[in-house]
């Protein structure tokens, strides 16, 4: 009875995962756009200083810098969107994942090489620090969580499924 | 600096951020202000940059600068190291610093229409090339 409830423990980190992953990846998406400035800067000025941001960590091509900072804040904003839609939730919480673990191993790596730069994470000048290194941790556990819980709970009845006997 | 400053379209300024964790950094940034004050900025800086590890270990900051100027600028310049009359603008350069506030290095801060861009870290030619062209092309 427990495994079929709709209000059990996976199911909760699943909502958690969602509502909390889908807000800040839409707001990481338009502070970068917006870069948090009054009057907000246009919009090739935001994407070439995010470009700058992205050059900062050194792991890169130039190439793949311009190409990640031209999309990533559309592709943050659209795949928020997507996973507090939930439509096709599996695929869009394994992408989410992917790109938070990117994220934690880009931070991860800087951080241990001592590179004194921001993080870009919010377009903020804010500092790479090993509080960002368990926030983009614990951010990318949650993604992994909420992911593997979507395929579990994928696998089994609804709970207000009819049972297949009446 | 050929595309860029030389040519007017921005406007460099160097700043000067002695950090108290280089025991020596205070002095360079004296003997590179005075240079400075001279028209030697350039080749003090190069050679300040080039033999950082090296003066950073011995605390020979002058002999580095010795060996980048001719006798008379170098002498210039030490009269202005030892008459002090510029460690007030070294100051002023790091409280404006503190203000941003610089907690990186190295820190630069675009200025463009009115708008501030803090950046922390070093940067490739070809993506500030495009930062820079974006700031200019804003009406």
């Amino acid at each position: 009875m427990m495994q079929t409830s709709p209000l059990n423990f996976r199911r909760a980190v699943i909502w958690t995962g969602r509502l909390l992953l889908a807000g800040i990846f839409m707001y990481a998406g338009y502070a970068k756009l917006t870069m948090g400035l009054h009057p907000r800067p246009p919009i090739g000025v935001a994407l070439s200083f995010f470009a700058l941001q992205v050059d900062s960590y050194q792991i890169l091509p130039t190439w793949a810098v311009k190409t990640v900072a031209n999309s990533l804040p559309f592709a943050e904003i659209g795949l928020g969107l997507l996973l507090l839609i939930g439509w096709k939730l599996r695929i869009w919480a394994t992408l989410i994942t992917l790109v938070m673990l990117v994220f934690f191993f880009a931070v991860l790596r800087s951080y241990a090489m001592g590179l004194q730069i921001n993080c870009g994470c919010f377009a903020t000048p804010e500092p790479l620090t090993i509080k960002t290194v368990l926030r983009d941790g614990a951010l990318a556990a949650l993604a992994v969580l909420m992911t593997i819980f979507a395929f579990m709970e994928a696998r089994k009845p609804h709970a207000w499924t009819a049972p297949q006997n009446l | 600096m050929d595309n860029y400053v030389n040519t007017g379209k921005v406007y460099l300024i160097h700043r000067d951020f002695p950090l108290p964790m280089h025991a020596h950094s205070r002095v360079a940034a004296s003997y590179a202000r005075a240079a400075a004050h001279i028209g030697k900025f350039d080749a003090v800086e190069q050679a300040l940059f080039q033999n950082q590890e090296k003066w950073e270990a011995n605390g020979d900051v002058k002999g580095t600068v010795t060996a980048a100027l001719s006798a008379a600028d170098m002498k210039k310049v030490q009269a202005l190291v030892d008459g002090r009359t510029l460690e007030p603008l070294i100051d002023k350069d790091k409280q404006a610093g503190q203000l941003v506030p610089v907690n990186q290095t190295p820190t630069t801060v675009f200025h463009c229409k009115g708008q501030t861009y803090p950046y922390a870290g070093v940067m490739s030619y070809d993506i500030l090339k495009q930062f820079l062209d974006q700031l200019l092309a804003q009406k």
